[in-house]
């Protein structure tokens, strides 16, 4: 059983939380130092970043009230990552509101994702294990893939469209982004779809004297291809389709060890992109725009030009938070964040960044290791997958190293949906961490 | 896969990645994409460590894990490149359309604002180019159109620099001259650097008498200090005005760009100031020079007697000589030659020299030298190749200044002044002092000998038949009361209308030693007895009699 009830002292978590809690408290007032040109300010200033330090050292004692051990750096760095997010976009406000009253509460709304986060984080650890959600979801299976799959689809019929592709749905006042939702299910329909079957994938289908991969195995395979597919045609979201598509091939290799998943799958999606690459103008720009953006600086390579002018002026030790111009770069809140962080933090904050991504995906990878549940392997490798996939999508396109496909920065990009979901996810690694080890 | 070729592989990968970062220049190269890729697919093979002996899924766990990881490393990699490795050629990147619409760094762009770039003050104090703060931007502005371009243009978005705005550019911007604390300071807590003022050797008023008396007329005039080299005058006309080149965004500069145009376009080259940048044959005035080497090498003295019977034959060519003052007269000593401006001696005088003594001695007194200068000095030359002087004709032309000798006004100021100040020639002098942002650090640029051609002795015999000339001989017109003067005139020819007219001189009390040398050249301005004279005259009286800087 995960929960043994007897008080525990998470002293590791909470010492590395020392880290997230003093950066907050330093960070923001830096962030509200620089355009007063004054050393002058007050403890009352700085609430939200007290809160933010509270919020999880409150997180960390209540698991240890509850007798949770499982793993001790999860929360901290989540809580360092989102709390990096925190702080850039709490620094990129005035900037972007001064251009644009549409921003005028993007702070605000964003440590309101935050706190919902943290609060939807903790809830996930307290309450997986007593409600038994993660088993439902492993019973439920096909009903959870039918549901994402409605869910993705009426992105087509009720979704709004921007920058070209289709990627919210609007109910009442709220936007939700459907793959963020689609992509935690996706994970747990293969983590059980994939735990079940996976001696039939591996064996082979006879037909006659033929042998043939285990083809209605995979069929349940097949409509997820097809449906990162739909969402690149249909929905014209090309950062999810390549999302979806790489969950899909890290798990399947996860059950199967098979190589050949993997290349068969990478080279029909390559066969895919490049049909796309005629299809839609779209992708052809996003080419081009990663060979040479400066081909046409002005309009279709503004983006990336921008963004590279912000990561070079940067430097080794960046130009110091508040200090530089990171809003010359559109959508620098979401998709290009991290230009902002190379920018101001310097080559060193933006290593920093990937450490920390780095870190918190190795450690997914080790309490996927070890679990001791074919299912809860399999759910903790494909949850620690979509943050390195992502991560590794959208630094990739920033820096200019594939080709952009918009994606936010897991837990640092502005966006409800995305950091709400990948708090949950956080949570899910960590409640997983807490469940009985292999020997 | 055995460890010899992952160890291989790893090796490959990082020298592939080491020569990519240092060979592949251009920002947007899909040759170093590729070499991104193919370090990755080493990286891959280099990191496919055996795990056989573990279960299925740990084993592929771990194989995604260590994808991840390299991938980040190649990302990390790409980082290095675009803010370390190729930081400058991305930040400072430009690009323009066909349409004219131009893109580049906003941060690059609005720095050059941000910063109080230091001022240039003349002799007195007085502003020669001002910087004024309004909504935290720094704005150039050069108030006096005497002056301002001594001072170089400075547009930042457009035309870069020139001038002591360029070549005293870490100093005004702050990058040089400051406390090096002070700078450290500023750096790390964002504050604009203050950069240093630089005060001339330049007297405006002087300036602005030159620059009037110039009028419209194309040419320059240069006044030295004779003991420390002080530039106290260099005008030039035409000119430009900066002024019109600044701008103060990078996109709305039509204007700046239609006057840049003008300033191109326009044949009178107003962009090349003379003073400086101007080459000039300077006929009579470099006879001076003929005298000073021929007396140094003991071929002659000022009593040393030519024939001058009104024509030279030399190598079957007849030089006709003018200017003689008594037609009767046929015997002449040097002085009455320097006194007259008598070709036919001078030209004698250069023979006795010869070509290789006279190239090599011109050498001594900067022809064919960089002059070092706090601005551009074009070099001078005596001819254009030595060999030019192995007829005997050219180093007869050579030795009355004709032939193939070009000299920039400034440079024949500092002969003039080597003469005036016992045959050393000192340093030009422009810039007399830095001063700090907070008036600490004054840095004096010392005066420093640049050149001694000649003895004490043959510089007082030169200087004298000057005084002769002035006083009794061809440039009487150049006398002021009160002081002594010498001076020497000059008429280069320049083959096609008029010539361009030259005036050389010094002054200095009657009781003492001379002070202040001049040069004047107007171009196409006639003969050096009309308004060169006039103009080098009032310049170094006024020079003499204006008040002394009070330090």
């Amino acid at each position: 059983m995960a929960y043994r009830y007897r008080p525990t002292f998470r002293a590791t978590e909470l010492g590395l939380l020392l880290f997230p809690g003093l950066t907050a408290i330093i960070g923001l007032a830096i962030i509200l130092l620089v355009p007063r040109a004054t050393l002058d300010w007050s403890w009352t200033e700085l609430w939200t970043s007290l809160a933010f330090a509270g919020a999880v050292i409150v997180m960390s004692v209540t698991l240890g009230l509850r007798g949770f051990r499982g793993d001790q750096t999860i929360l901290p760095l989540t809580a360092m990552i989102a709390l990096i997010g925190m702080l850039m976009i709490q620094r990129l406000h005035p900037d972007l509101a001064a251009r644009d009253p549409g921003f005028s509460t993007l702070a605000q709304r964003h440590l309101l994702y935050l706190g919902v986060g943290l609060a939807v984080m903790w809830l996930t650890v307290m309450l997986l294990g007593p409600l038994g959600l993660i088993r439902w979801l492993q019973r439920y299976r096909y009903l959870l893939i039918l549901g994402a799959t409605a869910l993705q689809m009426s992105t087509f019929f009720l979704g709004t469209e921007v920058y070209g592709a289709k990627l919210w749905i609007e109910i009442g006042p709220i936007q939700i982004q459907p793959s963020e939702i689609v992509k935690l299910a996706l994970v747990a329909f293969l983590a059980s779809y994939l735990d079940e079957n996976r001696d039939m994938l591996k064996s082979s289908w006879n037909v006659g004297p033929m042998k043939l991969p285990p083809i209605p195995y995979l069929i349940p395979m097949g409509v997820m291809w097809a449906m990162s597919l739909l969402t690149l045609v249909l929905l014209n979201d090309l950062g999810s389709a390549l999302l979806f598509f790489g969950i899909f091939i890290s798990m399947l290799y996860v059950a199967t060890g098979g190589l050949v998943y993997v290349v068969v799958g990478l080279g029909s999606f390559a066969a895919a992109c490049y049909g796309a690459w005629f299809a839609f103008d779209r992708v052809g720009i996003r080419v081009q725009n990663w060979l040479n953006p400066w081909q046409d600086p002005l309009v279709t390579g503004f983006q990336p030009v921008h963004s590279d002018y912000a990561l070079a002026s940067g430097g080794v030790f960046g130009v110091g938070l508040g200090y530089g111009s990171p809003a010359y770069i559109p959508a620098v809140e979401t998709d290009y964040i991290f230009s902002a962080i190379g920018e101001e933090l310097g080559l060193l904050g933006a290593l920093a960044v990937i450490a920390l991504y780095l870190f918190l995906v190795l450690r997914g990878f080790t309490i996927a290791i070890r679990a001791r549940d074919g299912y809860i392997q399999l759910l903790a490798g494909g949850l620690s997958s979509i943050i390195g996939i992502q991560t590794v999508i959208i630094l990739g396109g920033v820096t200019r190293a594939i080709p952009l496909t918009g994606i936010t920065l897991p837990l640092i990009s502005y966006g409800g949906s995305a950091l709400i979901t990948n708090f949950a996810l956080a949570g899910m690694l960590l409640y997983v961490s807490g469940l009985p080890k292999r020997a | 896969m055995p460890s010899v070729i992952r160890v291989f592989c790893g090796l490959a990968s990082v020298v592939l990645l080491g020569w990519g970062l240092a060979t592949i220049d251009d920002v947007s190269d899909a040759r170093w994409l590729m070499t991104l890729g193919i370090a990755w697919l080493l990286l891959l093979l280099a990191t496919y460590v055996p795990l056989s002996n573990m279960p299925q899924f740990s084993r592929s766990l771990i194989r995604i894990a260590i994808v991840f990881a390299t991938v980040l490393a190649i990302v990390s990699v790409q980082l290095i490149r675009i803010q370390v490795v190729q930081q400058d050629a991305i930040a400072y990147r430009t690009a323009q359309t066909d349409d004219g619409d131009a893109i580049a760094n906003p941060r690059v762009v609005l720095t050059p604002l941000e910063n109080q770039r230091g001022e240039i003050l003349d002799r007195d104090g007085v502003v020669i180019a001002a910087t004024t703060e309004q909504d935290g931007n720094y704005y150039r502005s050069w108030p006096n159109p005497a002056t301002s371009y001594i001072a170089g243009y400075h547009s930042p978005f457009l035309f870069g620099s020139s001038g002591l705005e360029l070549s005293y550019a870490d100093v005004l911007t702050g990058q040089a001259g400051n406390n090096p604390v002070t700078r450290l300071f500023n750096n790390l807590l964002h504050q604009p650097q203050q950069g240093s003022d630089i005060s001339l050797t330049l007297d405006t008023g002087l300036q602005e008498s030159a620059q009037s008396m110039l009028g419209d007329q194309n040419g320059a005039v240069v006044v030295v200090d004779v003991d420390t080299g002080d530039i106290i005058v260099m005008a030039s006309s035409p000119n430009y005005d900066p002024n019109q080149l600044f701008t103060t965004s990078p996109t709305s500069n039509a204007d700046a760009q239609a006057y840049w145009d003008t300033l191109v376009a326009d044949p009178d080259a107003p962009l090349v100031t003379r003073a400086n940048l101007g080459l000039y044959t300077p006929g009579s005035t470099f006879k001076t020079v003929t005298a000073a080497i021929a007396i140094e090498l003991g071929y002659a003295n000022p009593e040393s007697v030519y024939t001058d019977d009104g024509q030279l034959v030399i190598d079957g060519r007849v030089l006709e000589g003018q200017n003689r003052p008594n037609v009767s007269q046929t015997q002449w000593t040097l002085r009455e030659g320097i006194m007259w401006s008598l070709n036919i001696v001078l030209a004698q005088v250069g023979l006795q020299i010869g070509g290789g003594e006279f190239w090599n001695m011109a050498q001594r007194f900067g022809f064919g030298r960089d002059i070092p200068f706090d601005l551009p000095v074009s070099e001078s030359q005596l001819a254009s190749d030595q060999s030019f002087l192995d007829s005997s004709n050219a180093v007869a032309d050579t030795g009355f200044g004709q032939g193939e000798i070009q000299v920039s006004p400034l440079h024949m100021a500092m002969i003039t002044a080597g003469v005036a100040n016992d045959g050393v020639i000192m340093q030009p002098r422009l810039v007399d002092q830095i001063v700090s942002p907070n008036g600490s650090a004054t840095d004096v640029p010392p005066s420093e000998t640049w050149l001694t051609p000649m003895s004490p002795e043959t510089a007082g015999q030169v200087e004298a038949m000057m005084v002769h000339t002035v006083n009794a001989g061809s440039v009487q017109a150049a006398q002021a009361p009160g002081y002594v003067v010498g001076g020497k005139t000059g008429t280069a020819e320049t083959g096609v209308e008029t010539p361009h007219a030259w005036f050389i001189g010094f002054i200095g009390p009657l009781d003492g030693e001379s002070q202040y040398a001049v040069a004047v050249v107007l171009e196409f301005g006639g003969s050096g007895l009309t308004g060169p004279v006039s103009i080098g005259r009032d310049m170094l009286l006024q020079t003499m009699e204006a008040p002394q800087p009070s330090d």
